[in-house]
C-alpha cells in the first residue's frame, strides 16, 4: 500500500512539474509576443489587424448604417400649410401654399426643432414620422434671426435624437444629412463640416454657421446633421446662393447644435428669444490710437465705436463714436463677435460695466441694456 | 510563485490583446489611420474593377417632328415635318460576364442606335451586338466578341442599408472614365416617373449624364447597381442620384439571355400604399405595405388564395413598403417563378405561395437569335411523340423565316447533330454557331432538316 502511494506521489509530482514547464514556457513566449508587439507596435498592429479582421470585415462592411439607425427615425417630414388672400384678386379668393420640410425630434415629450422659414407664417402643420404615423404640430415658438422653430407634438413612443451636450464639432468631422429633399422621402447624404462656425446668440447670418458640403435641396430645410456615430451636431438649414442662375454645390450651412440647444431651451420656457442690445457698430483695432484689424494674425485690442443709435442704450450711458470697448462686465474682449455674444446674452434691463478707452483715458460706464427687436 | 508570475503575464497579455483589439474598430472611414501605416485609398480596389466599366458611343438615326412651320402652312397644310435625323450619344456599362462578353447598360442609352461600340479602358475599341432591353426597367444587354475582358463581381443588393458606401464609376459627359463617391441615401425609391419599374437605389456619389449604364459598387468593388437617372433642377448632380439595384438587374438579364426579352411575371393584385387612413379605415395595425384593392381573377394571387383587403408586407421574406417596390420586384422576376408572399389579414400573418402568372401572352421573339430566323415566335414546346423542343407558335407571312419554309407548330429538336431541348439552349446554341446552320425540324410526323446562311 505504501509502496503504492510512493509511487503515485512521485508520479503527481511529475506530472505537475511538465505542468508548470508547459504553462511557463507558453508564458514566457506570450510574455516575448506582448514585448515584440509593444516595441514594434506600429508593424504589430496592423498584423494583429489583419488576423483579427478578415472576418469581422467581411459580416460589417464599413457603412454608416448604425449610425443612421440611431438618428434618421428622429427625423421627421414637416409638411405646412399656408392659407391667404389671392392678392392679385378684386374678389375674395383663397390660395393655399403647401410646403415641406424637415424636422428633428429633440425631446421624448415632444419638442421637434425646425427652421423658421420651414413653418413661418403655416396656418397648418403637419409631422410625418418614420413609422408612418401623421401628427398635427402646434408652433411653439420661432428665432427668426437663427432661423430656428420649435413644434410640438403630443404623442408617445417618439424616438429621440442622439446628442452629446458638451459636442465639439471640428473641420473634417465626417457628416450625414438626413431630411426630406424634394419630398422623395427620407435620404441620407455625407459630406465632411468644412467651417464650424459660431455658435454664440448674436449669430444672425447663416455665412456665420457651420459650413458643410453634404448635399442638402429644398425639404432638408430643419433635418438633422448627425457625425459618425450619429449624434446631433447641427440642424440643416440653407444652400449658399448668391446670384440666380449660379448654382453652388458644396457650400451649405446648418446652425450648430449648441446653438440651435440654447435656442430651443429660451424658445420652450418663454416662448421667444430675448437678446440684449446695445445700439451700436464697431470695428476690431489694434492698439489704442485705433487702427484697423486686418487679419486675425494681428493682436485684438478692442472694438471701436463707429456708430452709436440715437437714444440707444449706448447713447443715453454716454459712449460716443471713436470709443474704444475693451471689457464688459468684467470680461476681456477677444473678438467683436465675442463682444456681440455678451451683449446678445445679457439679460435686457440689467445694468453691465463697460470700460472704455477714449483718448488714452480708460473711463468706466455703467449701461442699461436694451431689448434687441426682431426686424425684418 | 513563478506559476503566479507566469498566470500574470499571460492575463496581462491577453489584456493587451483585448486593447489593442479596440483598433480594429477604429471610427470609419479611416480605419487603418491611427497606426500611420497606409493611407485609407479605394485606389485597389478600384484598379480590379475599373477595367469592368466600359465607355459606350453610340450613333443612329432618329425620327425628328416639327410642326410645319407658319409661313408654309398654306401650301403644305398644318401637317408635321418628319425625316430622319442622325444623332450620337455616350453613356456607360458594365461587363458581367468575360467569357461571353456580356455587357449590361441602361436602354435609354442605346435607344434607336444602329451603330453602338463599346471602348474599354485598356483603349480597345469594339462593335456591339444588342442582345435585348426592357424599356420598361430601363435595362439592356449588349454583347461583344473580345478576350481578356475583366467582369465584375455582383453582390446582393438586398442586403444593402441606408448609409453603405457607394462608389460610382462611369463616363460623364463624355470625359473619359470618372469614379465618383457617395454613400446609400435610401432604397426602395420609387414613384419618380423616371421608369415604368422603379426600385432605385438612391445615392449622393455624383453622377450626371453620360454616367448612365455604370457601375455602382460598394467597397469591396462588388457591383451593387446601374446608375440610371438623377433628380436635377438645372440639369447636373445635386446629390440625388439613382441606380437600379444589382439584383433587379441580374434577374432581368438572365431572362433577356434566355429569351431575349424580359417575359413580366404579374402577381395579379392591384392595390395602394398602405398609409394611415387607410390602416384606420380597415384596422389594420401596421402603416407600411401594399394594401390589395382588387384581386385579378384567375392570376397566381387568386390562385394562391389572396384576397382584396389584404395587406402585402413581405415578398421571399423581405419586407416590403410600397406598391412601387413590389411591382419592380415581381417584374424583375420573370413568368412561372414562384414567389412566397406576407400578408397580413385581420391582424394575423399568412403566408401564401404565388406562382407568377405572364403579363401578357408574346414569346420570344426569334429574330433576336438569328436574323434569318425574324418574322417567327419560339416557345418551348413538345411535338406529338413527347419529344421536348422549340415551338413555332408563330410565322408572320413573308418573313425570312417563312421564306425558310418554317410553319406555325413545327417543332425545333436539334441543330446540326446536338439536340436542342427548350428556347435558352437554342439562343446557346445558335450564338455561337457559325456559317451555315442546320435545323433539324419535326413536323407532324416528319423530320426534316432546314439551312440557314
Amino acid at each position: 500500500m505504501l509502496c503504492f502511494c510512493e509511487y503515485a506521489c512521485s508520479e503527481k509530482n511529475k506530472l505537475m512539474k511538465s505542468l508548470i514547464f508547459v504553462v511557463r514556457s507558453i508564458a514566457y513566449g506570450l510574455a516575448l509576443a506582448l514585448l515584440w508587439l509593444l516595441l514594434f507596435q506600429q508593424n504589430g498592429v496592423t498584423q494583429l489587424n489583419q488576423w483579427l479582421q478578415p472576418k469581422n470585415q467581411e459580416q460589417t462592411a464599413i457603412s454608416y448604417a448604425k449610425a443612421v439607425r440611431a438618428a434618421a427615425p428622429a427625423v421627421v417630414n414637416v409638411y405646412t400649410v399656408t392659407t391667404q388672400q389671392d392678392p392679385r384678386s378684386y374678389q375674395r379668393r383663397i390660395i393655399q401654399n403647401q410646403s415641406l420640410g424637415s424636422g428633428v425630434i429633440m425631446r421624448a415629450d415632444g419638442y421637434i426643432l425646425t427652421n423658421y422659414h420651414v413653418v413661418n407664417g403655416a396656418d397648418q402643420i403637419v409631422v410625418a414620422l418614420q413609422d408612418g404615423r401623421q401628427l398635427e404640430a402646434v408652433l411653439i415658438g420661432q428665432d427668426r434671426l437663427t432661423d430656428l422653430a420649435v413644434l410640438y407634438v403630443k404623442a408617445d413612443n417618439l424616438p429621440v435624437i442622439p446628442q452629446l451636450p458638451d459636442i465639439e464639432p471640428q473641420v473634417g468631422d465626417l457628416v450625414l444629412a438626413i431630411g426630406n429633399p424634394l419630398n422623395l422621402g427620407q435620404s441620407i447624404t455625407q459630406g465632411i463640416i468644412s467651417a464650424t462656425g459660431r455658435a454664440g446668440l448674436s449669430t444672425n447670418t447663416y455665412t456665420d454657421f457651420m459650413q458643410m458640403d453634404a448635399a442638402i435641396n429644398a425639404g432638408n430645410s430643419g433635418g438633422a446633421l448627425v457625425n459618425s456615430n450619429g449624434i446631433l451636431v447641427g440642424i440643416n438649414t440653407a444652400a449658399f446662393q448668391r446670384q440666380r442662375n449660379l448654382e453652388v454645390q458644396g457650400i451649405f450651412f446648418a446652425v450648430p447644435y449648441k446653438l440651435a440647444f440654447t435656442v430651443m431651451e429660451k424658445l420652450v420656457s418663454h416662448g421667444r428669444v430675448v437678446r440684449g442690445y446695445l445700439g451700436l457698430s464697431g470695428e476690431p483695432v489694434i492698439n489704442s490710437s485705433g487702427e484697423r484689424q486686418y487679419s486675425t494674425a494681428q493682436k485684438f485690442y478692442g472694438m471701436k465705436i463707429t456708430e452709436v443709435e440715437n437714444l440707444g442704450p449706448a447713447a443715453v450711458s454716454g459712449l460716443l463714436i471713436d470709443d474704444i470697448m475693451v471689457e464688459i462686465q468684467g470680461v476681456m474682449l477677444t473678438s467683436v463677435n465675442q463682444a456681440l455674444d455678451i451683449v446678445a446674452e445679457s439679460v435686457p434691463d440689467t445694468e453691465v460695466q463697460i470700460v472704455i478707452e477714449r483718448r488714452g483715458q480708460r473711463m468706466i460706464l455703467p449701461t442699461r441694456i436694451g431689448t434687441r427687436l426682431d426686424t425684418e | 510563485m513563478k506559476m503566479k508570475l507566469s498566470v500574470l503575464t499571460a492575463s496581462l497579455l491577453a489584456a493587451s490583446l483585448f486593447t489593442h483589439s479596440s483598433y480594429v474598430s477604429a471610427k470609419i472611414p479611416f480605419w487603418g489611420a491611427e497606426s500611420g501605416q497606409e493611407m485609407p485609398s479605394l485606389a485597389p480596389m478600384l484598379e480590379k474593377v475599373t477595367p469592368a466599366v466600359v465607355n459606350i458611343n453610340v450613333a443612329g438615326n432618329r425620327e425628328v417632328r416639327q410642326r410645319m412651320p407658319d409661313a408654309f402652312q398654306q401650301f403644305f397644310g398644318q401637317g408635321e415635318l418628319r425625316r430622319e435625323q442622325p444623332f450620337r450619344g455616350l453613356g456607360s456599362g458594365v461587363i458581367i460576364d468575360a467569357k461571353k462578353g456580356y455587357v449590361v447598360t441602361n436602354a435609354h442609352v442605346i435607344n434607336q442606335a444602329n451603330e453602338i461600340r463599346v471602348t474599354l479602358t485598356d483603349g480597345r475599341t469594339f462593335e456591339a451586338k444588342k442582345i435585348g432591353e426592357d424599356p420598361e426597367s430601363d435595362v439592356a444587354l449588349l454583347q461583344i466578341n473580345a478576350d481578356n475582358l475583366a467582369e465584375i463581381k455582383i453582390a446582393d443588393s438586398d442586403t444593402l442599408r441606408v448609409g453603405d458606401f457607394t462608389i460610382a464609376i462611369g463616363n460623364p459627359f463624355g470625359l473619359g472614365q470618372t469614379v465618383t463617391s457617395g454613400i446609400v441615401s435610401a432604397l426602395g425609391r420609387g414613384g419618380l416617373d423616371i421608369e415604368k419599374i422603379e426600385d432605385f437605389i438612391q445615392t449622393d456619389a455624383a453622377i450626371n449624364s453620360g454616367n448612365s449604364g455604370g457601375a455602382l459598387v460598394n467597397l469591396r468593388g462588388e457591383l451593387i447597381g446601374i446608375n440610371t437617372a438623377i433628380i436635377g433642377p438645372a440639369g447636373g448632380n445635386v446629390g440625388i442620384g439613382f441606380a437600379i439595384p444589382s439584383t433587379m438587374m441580374k434577374n432581368l438579364v438572365s431572362q433577356i439571355i434566355e429569351f431575349g426579352e424580359v417575359k413580366r411575371g404579374i402577381l395579379g393584385v392591384e392595390g395602394n400604399d398602405l398609409n394611415e387612413e387607410i390602416a384606420k379605415a380597415m384596422k389594420v395595425k401596421s402603416t407600411k405595405g401594399v394594401f390589395v384593392g382588387r384581386v385579378t381573377p384567375e392570376s397566381g394571387a387568386d390562385k394562391a388564395g389572396l384576397r382584396s383587403g389584404d395587406v402585402i408586407v413581405s415578398l421571399n421574406g423581405k419586407t416590403i413598403q410600397s406598391m412601387s417596390e413590389l411591382r419592380a420586384k415581381v417584374g424583375s422576376m420573370g413568368v412561372g417563378k414562384s414567389v412566397k408572399i406576407g400578408v397580413l389579414r385581420e391582424d394575423k400573418q399568412l403566408n401564401f405561395d404565388v406562382k407568377l402568372s405572364q403579363a401578357d401572352q408574346s414569346n420570344v421573339t426569334a429574330g433576336t437569335m438569328h436574323e434569318m430566323l425574324a418574322g417567327a415566335n419560339f416557345a418551348n414546346g413538345k411535338t406529338q411523340d413527347g419529344t421536348a423542343g422549340v415551338m413555332l407558335t408563330e410565322v408572320a407571312e413573308r418573313s425570312p423565316a417563312a421564306q425558310l419554309g418554317l410553319q406555325q407548330g413545327d417543332v425545333i429538336i436539334g441543330v446540326g447533330r446536338t439536340k436542342v431541348n427548350n428556347v435558352a439552349e437554342l439562343r446557346d446554341i445558335l450564338s455561337k454557331a457559325k456559317g451555315v446552320i442546320a435545323l433539324q425540324v419535326q413536323r407532324e410526323n416528319s423530320v426534316y432538316y432546314v439551312l440557314i446562311r
